[in-house]
């Protein structure tokens, strides 16, 4: 390589021509930007000052603004009537043509003596040759004694309805769907026995001297030789003493049950499942 | 505080007698005229803003390129133009010769590159080089040597040349 090729290769690459002129013109720009930077401090604390009076301006005429609207509101519905508005005395709605089907719905409370009519509620519903027995159609269900009882008896359900004026207080009944006595005898449906069980379920936070109680949030926990432990079932995992330690200690995991009252603040538990160390 | 008025003859006078050199090195580095007129151009406001005090017109002309090497790096580094993929600088319209010593040298390393470039387009010595690059003048003639070697690999000649110690 000559020294002459690379300078004369180097001198004819192209540059722009308005190199000087742009690079001029940005140097004036920058001279009249620094020069403006001092002038825009002093500008812009005036136009924040200015700013502030505008902004005190602007809400002092919105509050007044407000206490105007609502002057005008509170004087303007004092003419208002103030209860709610009564119906027109003059409309008055046509009656209703055509018989209307009242529901029978209820607990039989009186049988009269022929065992033909009884009161549900207020309304004496009498039963007639005429009273349609039963729910008949395609989708009904078989008629039965227990749905649908021969006698009417003080406690019984019964639905239907009437076409009868209710008001009178005596109608006929057109059907008489069920007719169901009472299943108030204990044979039907026995009182629930048997014990509540409660979880004990946290973390011990003390234990009595013996070993045999530990407390488990506010409630003490005694165990007992009657005290089941571990999980029992065929389909329960091996006992192992890492679940089920021996010793109660503070910080160990325990989870169990009691049927005992646990507002007395004092159990036995019934079963211990888990006794575990916290992990390490 | 100056204004547009007073602006700065040496400022004036520098842009006249430097722009070129300052865009040819910059090219030199960033092989790309546009990139380098841009950098040539902040060194001119760099220059006006710190207006820095020279002894000489050579001192000056080193500041001059020394800042623009540096701002080339600078730019180098930046993500946009690591990310970007350039076109290559048409240097078609230059003669043949010209053309592939030109390829030739901005294929070299930068390392090798600048040097062979300060020597042989300014025509500065290997401890003027040296100042420029603040490094020693014997790293400076090793980086000079080896970039002509790689050259002679590629194009031939070299060998009657001589290097200004």
């Amino acid at each position: 390589m000559k020294k002459s090729v690379y300078k004369s290769a180097m001198s004819r690459v192209k540059t722009s021509d308005d190199f000087k002129e742009a690079t001029y013109q940005k140097m004036m720009s920058d001279i009249e930007k620094t020069t403006q930077t001092t002038n825009i401090n002093h500008k812009e604390r005036f136009k924040m000052e200015k700013a502030n009076k505008k902004k005190l301006t602007g809400w002092t005429v919105g509050i007044a603004a407000c206490a105007v609207l609502s002057f005008s509101i509170l004087t303007m519905n004092q003419n208002a009537p103030t209860g709610t508005p009564q119906p027109t005395a003059g409309i008055v709605q046509a009656p209703t043509s055509g018989k209307v089907a009242v529901n029978i719905d209820g607990v039989i409370s009186e049988v009269s003596a022929d065992g033909k009519s009884f009161k549900v509620g207020d309304l004496w519903v009498k039963v007639t040759a005429d009273t349609k027995l039963g729910i008949d159609g395609p989708t009904a269900a078989e008629p039965s004694e227990e749905l649908l009882q021969k006698e009417f008896k003080v406690g019984n359900i019964v639905s239907g309805f009437t076409s009868g004026d209710v008001s009178t207080g005596e109608v006929t009944a057109d059907a008489i769907y069920n007719n169901i006595a009472p299943q108030n005898d204990e044979a039907a449906n026995p009182p629930a026995k048997g014990k509540a069980a409660v979880n004990i379920d946290g973390v011990i936070s003390e234990v009595s001297a013996d070993g045999n109680s530990f407390k488990v949030g506010d409630l003490w926990v005694t165990v007992t030789p009657d005290t089941e432990l571990g999980i029992g079932g065929p389909t329960a995992a091996a006992p192992s003493e890492e679940l089920l330690q021996k010793e109660f200690k503070v910080g160990n995991f325990v989870s169990g049950f009691t049927t005992e009252d646990v507002s007395s603040g004092k159990v036995t538990a019934t079963n211990i499942y888990n006794n575990m160390a916290p992990a390490q | 505080m100056y204004n547009s008025l007073e602006l700065n003859e040496s400022v004036r006078q520098a842009l006249d007698l430097y722009s070129q050199s300052m865009i040819k090195i910059a090219f030199a580095y960033l092989k790309n005229i546009a990139d380098a007129e841009e950098v040539a151009q902040e060194v001119f406001l760099t220059y006006l803003q710190k207006r820095p005090v020279f002894e000489n017109g050579e001192h000056e002309k080193a500041w001059l390129i020394r800042t623009t090497i540096n701002k080339s790096k600078n730019m180098l580094k930046t993500g946009w133009f690591k990310s970007r993929n350039p076109v290559p600088e048409d240097l078609s319209y230059l003669p043949k010769e010209e053309s592939d010593v030109l390829q030739a040298v901005l294929a070299l390393d930068k390392k090798y590159r600048i040097p062979i470039h300060l020597h042989y387009y300014e025509g500065y010595s290997i401890q003027e080089i040296a100042a420029i690059l603040q490094s020693k003048p014997a790293t400076v003639g090793t980086w000079l040597a080896r970039g002509r070697l790689l050259l002679k690999e590629k194009m031939g000649g070299l060998e009657d040349e001589e290097i200004c110690l």
